[in-house]
């Protein structure tokens, strides 16, 4: 029953190979995903014009390239023995981690500059948080793999809990508070969606919630300065406010605003442009987006991740097991909360953290995490329908 | 179908995952209202308040630029240049480019002074208030050499600009310096005024004289022109400006209007070379038949285009300590007792009320004994009729006079010759100056001595005039009985030499002088300037043209202590008498009223006479040339 190669349905065993395959492939998955990298190049190609940064469109060319060559492995590797090992996946993340660490605190000037260097040496081009995300949603999927609910024991889930929370704790002191509260998030939805019982994760979110003061505390004090700056923000008028923690998301505001109905068009975006929006090709696409296409446009990306979102829970719920079906659910959360967190950011009502948006925002490292989550659930739609 | 109830046909025992099932629509429910949320958002701002962020980022881009209007000139009646416009290299910043290290580099490049830099922070400071990403002038103009400099190096300066503009020029120099005036640059606080009524903070305004009262006229109207800039404030092409600005892209300077003077250029400088030896003097000359201004000295004075822009802190400090206040008009700002040359009210208040005449002859023993007090006089002049009074300025007759008329009727006819008000020449603040009444006695010191009257009567105690006021007075005696109010705006001009606003002579009042009184008054000035024993004619005689003239020695009140006058300027003794001279030719068709006034000169007839006597002849010689000397009128 296990096996490890392309398993083809049963009911079209004698039409030739591609054409058995041709039929198995999520067209409309990857139809999404293709559509999506279209808006996010020439999003890019708008954004990065005239500011010497040409060289970024076709970096960011090549890094599709690369996420489609990592979504195809990652489609054709049964999913079941991925998850075998997410443990050991989750493990060499962290290693990973704690590498990029060391190598930034000797070498890089900037954690930005190590990942950089990372990309270099293993040819993965993978940050090690992004690549957490992925390996933490294989966990999620070993753990509730089982129906019983006697396996869910209070004992064994605050273990499971232990080992998730190591993660977690390390992107918090990169410090990478926004990638960390992500990860969380994930966790949370699924545990939500997955556990036979809701009170445990109901229980654990309100614990959660009563930790933020002692995570205060603890924070660093730009990231307080960022918090506060954007409270700030919201209370004073936005139209006066141009203080250093207000102007990203002032500006964004402006730009996103301008935009009106229909929008500049497509390279007249002043504030994108003239770069009044600072590094707006990384978290703050969308607001380029925005204001160059007016309402209409920024509505119609929101519904084609809202399909995608569909998509993604419908793979889920015909989903040929469980695993499967909760590793569906974690691309799902994991996706959705980062159109909401980036999308809430450029809108101004949430705070300025460093959350990309899924397939527009440039960066290869968000990027092929992406192409692989995807490709986990391509390869789970591509086994619904037998063994 | 997207979202299928049932699990895929090979698991044949329910879905795979049942609690997703369970809770789905709780999951549909929550990514909906997410993603509702940021649609309702996205409504929010860009469908209700596109049109105002829209705006806003227009303004973020597009940013305007005052373009300098050329400022009218002031010219004198002749058309000569006392203030004029030359082209000059301003150096521009803007704040929100201008790093430290630029600032230091600049600096460093151009080695400004202490006080330079000093300034320059300070309209940095004011520009930075004001919109940080709007070049604001650092340093006005420079020299072609520190222009260069500057130029060359551009590409290391970010944030620095250099425009060749025109710039105030007053090509006369300190040539009626108080009267044309200067200009400075503007206060924070005056940026936040004018600011609205289109003044860019780099500009100068007019401060001083005609340069400020006439501020309007002068100004012109600024033009505007529209730039984009990107978000670090660098410069855009103009092509793509072009594409951001709704409407015209540059709108042209209308330059300012054009100021003709009554003021005669070289006349002027008649006056202010004659007076140039004295430390403090003022001299009015006037037509005594329209009232119009030909010359208005005040000394000591400043050098217009020195405070325009170019003032150290030194310079200003020593301006500032000078006993001899440069910057107080003399002329018309300060008033001051007049002396002997107040005479002529006391006599005409007499002559009018039937208590004078002229062939009453009063005894001068050199001393008037009145009640307990004694006043003595310039001299013993023995056995004075009213016409040798004037001529020998002999107190003692006068005292007699304001005896018997009383200070009120004095002060009655010095206002009637426009003393105790302001003027109204409209610049430089004029003073009223100061005529007492019995009433004004009683109420400042709570009561009246018979002795006040005495000292009105020769000018003295607390009585004030303002040189203008004395010259508008003479001005007066010599048309028969018209005050004007003085004049010294011609017209104004525009540019291509077409009159805006003309202005005719303007008169404040006749005063009825009956022609009589006028003429024991004229008499005894023709006297004084024209016979032995007149106290101008003992120094000195004008062959050229016939003169009438008073002195006045008007002795000060108030002496200082002796300590005080060591710190005095050179030449400058606060305790001496002023010196007045007032009078007007030619005698019987005047054409011009002068007074001089030397600030603590000493006497009138030994130090003003001679000055005015220079100044008068120079006029009949060189301004305006009489073909022979004129027979003696009588």
């Amino acid at each position: 029953m296990r096996g490890t190669g392309l398993q083809l349905p049963r009911a079209t065993v004698g039409v030739s190979r591609w054409r058995r395959f041709r039929a198995a492939v999520d067209w409309p998955l990857i139809c999404t995903i293709l559509a999506l990298c279209t808006i996010g190049l020439l999003n890019l190609y708008s954004a990065t014009r005239g500011l010497r940064h040409q060289v970024k469109f076709d970096s960011q060319v090549q890094w599709m390239i690369v996420g489609g060559i990592a979504f195809t492995v990652v489609t054709i590797v049964d999913y079941r023995a991925m998850v075998r090992l997410a443990w050991l996946g989750l493990g060499l993340a962290i290693v990973l981690m704690l590498l990029a660490r060391i190598q930034g605190s000797t070498g890089g000037d900037e954690r930005h500059g190590s990942t950089y260097r990372w990309l270099f040496l293993g040819g993965m081009g993978i940050q090690p948080s992004e690549l957490v995300k992925v390996m933490m949603i294989l966990v999620l999927a070993k753990m509730f793999q089982d129906a019983e609910t006697s396996r869910y024991e209070p004992k064994a889930l605050l273990i499971r809990l232990a080992l998730i929370a190591v993660p977690i704790g390390l992107i918090a002191i990169q410090p990478d508070l926004g990638t960390a509260v992500l990860v969380s998030l994930i966790v949370i939805s699924v545990g939500f969606l997955a556990m036979p019982s809701v009170w445990p994760v109901v229980h654990l979110t309100l614990a959660g919630l009563l930790a933020i003061p002692i995570l205060w505390e603890s924070m660093h004090d730009y990231q307080k300065n960022r918090i506060l700056g954007f409270i700030d923000c919201n209370a004073s008028d936005r139209l006066s406010a141009s203080t250093a923690n207000c102007w990203h998301t002032t500006q964004s505001v402006f730009a996103v605003g301008s935009g009106k109905l229909t929008g500049k068009g497509f390279l007249e975006g002043t504030q994108n442009q003239f770069n009044f929006v600072p590094e707006h090709w990384t978290d703050f696409p969308y607001s380029v987006w925005a204001e160059e296409w007016g309402f209409a446009g920024s509505v119609f990306l929101i519904a084609i991740f809202g399909f995608l979102l569909v998509w993604i829970l419908n793979v889920a719920l015909s989903a040929r097991d469980r695993v499967g079906a909760v590793i569906c659910v974690g691309v799902a959360a994991m996706t959705f909360w980062h159109v909401l967190v980036n999308i809430a950011m450029v809108l101004g009502i949430a705070p300025v953290v460093g959350v990309t948006l899924p397939f527009i925002s440039y960066g290869g490292s968000s990027l092929v995490t992406f192409f692989i989550a995807m490709g986990l659930v391509s390869n789970v739609s591509l086994r619904k329908h037998g063994y | 179908m997207l979202i299928r109830s049932q699990s895929g046909p090979g698991s044949g025992n329910g879905p795979a995952l049942p609690e997703l099932h369970r809770r789905l629509k709780w999951v549909a429910l929550a990514g909906i209202i997410g993603l509702f949320v940021l649609v309702g958002r996205l409504w929010q701002l860009q469908v209700m308040r596109g049109d105002s962020y829209f705006e806003r980022t227009v303004s973020n881009v597009v940013k305007e630029r005052y373009l300098p209007s050329v400022r009218g000139k002031i010219l004198d009646r002749k058309g000569i240049a006392l203030a004029d416009n030359r082209p000059a290299f301003n150096i521009y910043a803007t704040p929100k480019q201008l790093t430290p290290e630029v600032r230091a580099e600049l600096v460093r490049m151009l080695g400004l002074s202490d006080d330079e830099i000093v300034k320059l922070g300070e309209r940095l400071a004011v520009g930075t208030k004001r919109d940080p990403k709007i070049p604001v002038l650092i340093l006005e103009d420079q020299g072609r050499d520190r222009a260069a400099l500057v130029e060359q190096s551009l590409t290391r300066l970010p944030g620095i600009e250099v425009h060749h503009e025109p710039y105030r020029y007053y090509p006369q120099g300190d040539l009626a310096a108080h009267l044309i005036g200067y200009m400075t640059q503007m206060t924070s606080g005056e940026v936040d005024k004018l600011g609205n009524q289109g003044y860019d903070p780099s500009e100068l305004v007019g401060r001083y004289g005609l340069e400020s009262a006439w501020e309007n006229y002068l100004r012109g109207k600024k033009g505007v022109e529209h730039y984009a800039v990107d978000a670090k404030g660098n410069r855009l092409d103009d092509k793509t400006a072009q594409t951001l600005i709704t409407g015209e892209r540059v709108i042209g300077a209308v330059p300012g209007a054009n100021l003709v003077l009554t003021i005669d250029a070289d006349l002027q400088r008649i006056a202010e070379k004659a007076v140039a030896h004295m430390p403090a003097a003022a001299v009015v000359i006037v037509e005594p038949k329209t009232g119009k201004i030909r010359a208005l000295v005040s000394k000591p004075s400043f050098d217009p285009n020195v405070m325009t822009g170019h003032l150290t802190r030194a310079e200003e400090t020593l301006l500032l300590s000078d006993p001899r206040k440069p910057f107080v008009d003399k002329a018309l700002r300060a008033s001051y007792p007049p002396g002997s040359v107040f005479k002529f009210v006391t006599a005409l208040a007499a002559l009018e009320d039937g208590q004078a005449a002229e062939d009453e002859t009063i005894f001068c023993t050199g001393v008037y004994q009145l009640s307990n007090t004694s006043f003595r006089c310039n001299g013993s002049h023995g056995k004075m009729d009213l016409v040798k009074a004037i001529q020998h300025s002999c107190n003692v007759y006068f005292w007699e006079l304001a005896q018997r008329i009383g200070i009120d009727r004095i002060a009655e006819l010095a206002r009637k010759f426009g003393f105790g008000t302001p003027t109204n020449l409209g610049i430089n603040g004029d003073a009223g100056g100061r005529i007492p009444t019995k009433a004004w006695y009683e109420e400042k010191l709570g009561r009246y001595r018979v002795g006040y009257a005495t000292n009105a009567a020769t000018g003295q105690g607390d009585v004030e005039v303002t040189v203008l006021q004395t010259a508008m007075a003479y001005a007066t005696l010599a048309n028969g009985g018209t005050l004007f109010v003085p004049q010294v705006v011609e017209r104004v001009e525009a540019t291509d030499g077409r009159t805006i606003v003309a202005y005719q002579p303007k008169v404040a009042h006749d005063v009825k002088i009956p022609p009589d009184a006028l003429d024991i008054w004229r008499r005894g000035m023709w006297k004084a300037t024209n016979e032995p024993g007149g106290t101008a004619f003992d120094h000195g005689h004008v062959d050229l043209v016939p003169v009438m003239g008073k002195t006045g020695t008007a002795e000060i009140r108030t002496r200082r202590k002796k300590e005080e006058e060591e710190r005095d300027v050179e030449g400058y003794h606060p305790t001496r008498s002023h010196a007045w001279f007032a009078g007007w030719a030619p005698a019987e068709d005047p054409e011009i009223a002068i007074v001089v006034f030397i600030e603590h000169g000493g006497s009138g007839g030994r130090v003003a006479w001679p000055i005015a006597k220079h100044i008068l002849e120079s006029y009949f010689t060189k301004v305006s040339p009489v073909a022979a000397p004129k027979a003696p009128v009588k």
